[in-house]
């Protein structure tokens, strides 16, 4: 996206006060969405998101700039502003004599799609998403299907003074359902939205109509749905977008971003059980087409699979270039951003609990009165005290160990670490699901995924 | 190009190809100052900025917007809006009437000031948290400020501009004492630097995240609630959804077919300023370039309107409020400004839980049904004085419900941003369900 040469003279000239390291971060987005209510098409929205980002090392204190004025001219103003803000005079850098070599790579095509966005129309997108309302219309009061497609194309340079230069193309699909029904008594919803790192086969992954059809049943489910009980129960979260709980009550406490400056809960913890003994918890950014996979990370490295967590034990934490130079850890692949107006920070790429050796109809043996969470919203964390919490979108009551009927409107919430140690058994029916996660460098796709978990105790929030 | 180059550009090329086209560009600078250990640690510039389009061929809208300037991109944006436009089936879509707005500055000189001062208010922040033996750690104290202009022009005469901005502090940080910890985020914003206080808002922080410190348990049950206004600001956030006119035209808003009738208990009035003075979200005029005026949403618990844009108000028969909402990226849609529930009497406490905060709003409320379960911090309160903090509780219950249960307004509005800008008193609520232990 820009040339060798200039590139070199910017990081070249941001770097001449004395920094100890100049990254520059350059991307192009192309974005398209639409979205139809009851077939009918509402919005189409196009984007071309396009900037740089510039960012120094002074040891460990940071210096960030971006723009979206990228000519020669801009960029150079921009560096020296840059480097005037730092105003430690006296430890100019002479080393920058020399040309920085880089070392040039590219994508593999790991993660490239298989249909490419532009071998169809919009109106091939439209009749698919009109099939997915189709599916949806199951029962007279299901009343109103909104079919959502997103689609992202995002091309990245990444140049440092270490002569790391990385290009990588990343492409992804997501198709939404968000289904309302309605009776005498009530208005609900259901929701389903698959998501990858594809192009147009996402069609032919997912059926349109399976989506609609998952999206309705789930809203129909909630409409005979009775209020949930409040208290403290043994609860069996559900697999896939279950991993949730995951995410908030354990992933981001593990993030070096919470760990360096020793906020997370689970600071210095390396080597020790945090968890219980049935949990192996992993972060693999290498998943082929996975929705929150990559080649490289947002900061020139290849990404991973990291073994977080293995039978309980704290084995890793995610680390990205800035919390390695805090810490000592070793940089994992996890420095991500929303795009080039964040700095880099450790994030969570695809993240789960691996399979363990419960069947499934085991874990609801022997519960004389719990929860099913079925299927998770999304949830919240402050990894400073571990407190989570996260919606249930679907849920029934377990009753001597049959589930029975359905509830609506809990809310599952603690503090990470006891609840991972009331995790008591893990079944083997992994799956993985789309989501967002918003932190400090934006909001970028990650994906959670877990098997079906039996926890001891867990509060619910319902109706008293 | 510059953005007025783009502009022009834009809409020379819709009248060639016989489109109408409104531009709505917006150039922002911001500046991040963060301190650690009493240090500035990190500092972030930049200049951000693009150009969206909205454009109209036979009644059919389509959108497409650029941060990148160039002819080739600008001629990609004019093609993908009317192609997007193309797909519609209804073709009612217009632009509106526009005239000349001129020019509003609504931030004047308020970030004036050397970056060194800036530098000491945040440094001087997170050393005024320092001060309390409780604090066991900072993850964050950050000085920001962000100035934008946004213009917005169309093929129909409309043609304005107007700068804004603000600046604020805010630290997330951790307390402790004994088994006890919590983890708190505030923040202080201003659109005047100078009135930014680092040591009273360290200690106002401060005052706040201990107060969580030692909590227990709560016990199952129904309890009095009072809300104070950075928990019921959130709450607030999903009256918005409900009092905005595109989720009534698209049949999400429970409050529909409620025009003239209770939808809350009758201490409740609602209204929208975009014209308060100091308001954060003030405007002159709306992002279609509606001139935006004062309005009562909801008036002794009677719902008097909805917040409209031109396209909502006449698809709905009702009249545009002058809400139009958009950035360059977004299509159009419909969005509050300064935002808030008028005062009312006060509130003598007597015996409840007062919540002092929400946590999980985007997870826990369904704003569809108006069903909520949330994740919520308080204290008890006996004989009308503050007890033991409680923690790991949900309340939970309808909106609806929730809103005809207010049996008392406090007296002073305090401004939160957790969920916008949004004003409001502390809030009883007669009745409400806890989930605890």
């Amino acid at each position: 996206m820009l040339n060798t040469a200039l590139v070199e003279k910017v990081l070249k000239l941001a770097g001449s006060n004395g920094a100890s390291f100049a990254e520059l971060y350059v991307e192009r987005w192309r974005k398209k969405s639409m979205r139809l209510i009851n077939k009918e098409l509402k919005e189409a929205n196009s984007g071309i998101e396009y900037g740089a980002g510039l960012r120094l090392f002074y040891g460990t204190d940071v210096v960030y700039a971006y723009t979206n004025d990228l000519d020669e001219k801009s960029l150079l103003e921009l560096a020296d502003t840059m480097r005037k803000l730092k105003t430690s005079q006296g430890s100019v850098d002479k080393k920058g004599a020399g040309g920085l070599d880089f070392r040039k790579s590219g994508a593999s095509g790991l993660h490239a799609p298989k249909i490419d966005f532009s071998t169809e129309p919009k109106r091939y997108r439209m009749e698919r998403l009109k099939e997915l309302d189709d599916g949806a219309r199951i029962s007279p009061d299901i009343k109103q299907v909104e079919a959502n497609m997103l689609e992202w194309e995002q091309d990245i340079l990444l140049a440092n003074s270490e002569g790391v230069w990385v290009e990588d193309s990343r492409t992804r699909s997501r198709l939404i359902a968000l289904v309302i029904a309605e009776d005498k008594e009530a208005t609900q919803t259901g929701f389903s939205g698959p998501g990858l790192s594809v192009g147009l086969e996402i069609f032919d992954i997912y059926n349109p109509k399976d989506i609609g059809k998952k999206a309705a049943k789930q809203a129909l489910t909630n409409l005979k749905a009775k209020k949930a009980p409040a208290g403290t129960f043994p609860v069996v979260i559900g697999n896939g977008f279950g991993g949730v709980i995951f995410h908030e009550a354990l992933g981001h406490l593990l993030e070096t971003t919470s760990v360096a400056e020793k906020v997370s809960v689970l600071s210095d913890k390396l080597g020790e059980q945090v968890a219980s003994k049935t949990v192996t918890y992993v972060d693999d950014g290498t998943i082929k087409n996975a929705w929150g996979s990559s080649e490289y990370d947002d900061e020139g490295l290849k990404t991973e699979r990291t073994v977080l967590i293995e039978n309980g034990v704290l084995n890793s934490y995610m680390v990205d270039k800035l919390g390695g130079l805090k810490t000592g850890y070793k940089a994992t692949g996890s420095g991500r951003r929303q795009n080039y107006s964040f700095a880099p920070t450790s994030r969570m790429r695809n993240t789960f609990i691996v399979n363990g050796d419960t069947p499934k109809e085991d874990l609801f043996k022997g519960i004389e009165f719990g929860i099913y969470a079925k299927n998770m919203g999304g949830g919240q964390v402050k990894p400073g005290s571990g407190e989570y919490n996260f919606g249930v979108t679907e849920g029934y009551i377990i009753r001597n160990g049959q589930i029975e009927e359905a509830i609506k409107g809990a809310m599952l919430l603690g503090k990470g670490p006891e609840s991972i140690n009331k995790i008591v058994a893990v079944s083997d029916d992994l799956e993985s699901g789309p989501g967002m996660c918003g932190s400090l460098s934006g909001s970028i796709p990650t994906e959670v995924g877990q098997p079906h978990v039996l926890i001891s105790e867990i509060v619910v929030g319902g109706e008293a | 190009m510059n953005y007025q180059e783009a502009k022009d550009y834009l809409l020379q090329r819709a009248k060639d190809m016989g489109l109408e086209l409104e531009v709505l560009a917006t150039e922002a600078r911001k500046l991040e100052l963060d301190s650690l250990h009493e240090r500035l640690a990190k500092t972030s510039i930049s200049s951000q900025g693009g150009i969206g389009v909205r454009v109209i061929t036979n009644g059919k809208v389509g959108y497409a917007s650029t941060e990148e300037k160039s002819q080739e991109a600008l001629d990609w944006v004019i093609t993908e809006a009317k192609e997007n436009a193309e797909l519609q089936t209804s073709s009612e879509a217009f632009l509106p009437t526009g005239k000349n707005l001129g020019k509003s500055d609504l931030i004047g000189e308020g970030l004036s000031a050397p970056i060194e001062e800036k530098i000491a208010a945040v440094v001087g922040l997170e050393h005024n948290l320092r001060q309390d033996q409780r604090l066991k750690s900072i993850m964050m104290t950050r000085y920001i400020e962000s100035e934008s202009s946004t213009t917005i022009a169309s093929s129909n005469n409309l043609d304005g501009s107007y700068r804004n901005g603000f600046s604020g502090v805010y630290g997330v940080f951790v307390m402790q004492e004994g088994e006890s910890v919590k983890q708190s985020f505030d923040i202080d914003v201003s659109k005047e630097f100078y009135n930014l206080d680092p040591t009273v808002t360290a200690q106002k922080m401060i005052k706040n995240a201990a107060r969580a410190l030692g909590a227990k348990n709560l016990q199952t049950g129904k309890y009095k609630a009072y809300f104070e206004p950075r928990a019921f600001s959130q709450l607030l956030g999903l009256l918005q959804f409900m009092l905005n006119g595109k989720t009534l035209l698209e049949g999400k808003s429970l409050l529909a077919d409620k025009l003239g009738k209770s939808v809350a208990s009758k201490l409740v009035n609602i209204i929208d300023d975009p014209n308060l003075e100091k308001g954060l979200a003030s405007r002159p005029f709306d992002s279609e370039g509606t001139k935006t005026k004062k309005i009562t949403l909801i008036e002794n618990g009677i719902l008097k309107s909805f917040l409209h844009n031109s396209a909502t108000a006449k698809e709905t028969g009702q009249a545009n409020t002058g809400h139009a909402s958009r950035s360059y990226k977004s299509s159009l849609g419909v969005g509050a400004s300064n935002f808030y529930l008028k005062e009312g009497a006060g509130i003598k406490m007597d015996k409840g839980i007062i919540i002092t905060d929400l946590m999980g709003v985007h997870a826990g409320v369904n704003p569809i049904s108006g069903d909520f379960s949330l994740q919520a911090f308080g204290l008890m309160v006996e004989d009308g004085k503050e007890q033991q903090a409680v923690e790991n509780f949900a309340i939970s219950g309808n909106f609806i419900d929730l809103l005809q249960n207010i049996s008392a307004i406090g007296d002073k509005i305090d401004w939160t941003l957790f969920a916008g800008i949004i004003g409001t008193p502390m809030v009883e609520v007669s009745e409400l369900s806890f989930a605890g232990s």
